[in-house]
């Protein structure tokens, strides 16, 4: 392999980089070749002994994984830490799952009172659709006066979401450590 | 274990390297290659990584033969880890070290 299909390689295995990281890594590489070069090697005796692109794709991708888990707080992300946090030791079943299921339970009926509350004028509708004589002021306003107040829960809940989720994983960082003891991986 | 192994032995020589002067990528990767079997694709994400970690800092100067070079240069943090590093790489050649003679020295 030469300098040009080393590179070429390398660069079509990384892709799911930015543009501008990719580009840094092909310049350090780059810059290894020509002076490798001017050291009076062969550019297929300096690819040789760099390895293969796809064993350096992975160890470049390998950090690049762990921040993205950092960065990202999916669901499916945030389930897995918990599910690995939980399996570092039986004592975290008890200290983990209660809070989680907690926090989890009280974030759902957050947003099921605040979506029902947003919805009632709409089952006033309804009710006035099916019983057409039932026309009530009082219950339209009540109706009204409760969609107000869910549009408010469900914006709070937005916040508490967001809140929770990020606690959460400060939580789980601080287990992971505790049950670590401190220990490096 | 073993892959662990290497990467931290590796971690060590760069930046024990690095404690001294500035040096570039090739010349790094030579130093090391010349005393230990290593991928020298391998040393560039290492890099990379301690970088992130704010360990060093780059910087590029002009050279004559060729083309300009990322020099990497240790940063206090990265100096406080590398006596870190030491401390663990001491204990646990210690460590070592007397298993052998143990084990091995009974004649």
């Amino acid at each position: 392999m030469n300098k040009k299909e080393f590179l070429t390689s390398l660069d079509s295995r990384l892709q799911k980089l930015s543009k501008e990281e990719r580009l840094d890594i092909l310049q350090d590489f780059s810059e290894h070749f020509e002076i490798g070069k001017e050291d009076g090697k062969t550019e297929e005796a300096i690819a040789h002994s760099l390895g293969s692109p796809s064993q350096i794709e992975k160890e470049l991708l390998a950090s690049y994984y762990v921040e993205k888990v950092e960065s990202t707080s999916s669901a499916s992300n945030v389930l897995k830490a918990v599910w690995a946090v939980i399996g570092l030791s039986f004592f975290n079943l008890v200290i983990v799952l209660g809070p989680f299921i907690a926090l989890v339970s009280l974030i759902a009926a957050g947003w099921i009172a605040g979506t029902a509350f947003v919805l009632s004028p709409i089952l006033f509708l309804i009710n006035v659709a099916v019983f057409p004589g039932t026309f009530e002021f009082f219950d339209m306003f009540f109706s009204l006066t409760l969609c107000g107040l869910g549009l408010l829960v469900v914006i709070g809940m937005l916040f508490v979401t967001r809140y929770s989720t990020k606690g959460l994983i400060k939580y789980l960082n601080y287990n992971v450590n505790l049950v670590k003891g401190g220990m490096k991986s | 274990m073993n892959i662990q192994f290497k990467k931290g032995a590796l971690e060590l020589c760069v930046l024990a390297l690095l404690n001294k002067q500035d040096h570039y990528g090739y010349e790094l990767v030579k130093k090391i290659s010349d005393q230990i079997a290593i991928s020298e694709g391998s040393v560039y994400p290492l890099l990379r990584r301690l970088k992130k970690e704010e360990y060093f800092t780059t910087y590029l100067q002009e050279s004559q033969e060729g083309p300009s070079r990322k020099y990497y240069k240790l940063t206090d943090k990265g100096r406080e880890y590398l006596y870190d590093l030491l401390k663990e790489w001491q204990q646990f050649s210690e460590g070592v070290n007397h298993i052998i003679k143990e084990g091995v020295s009974n004649e």
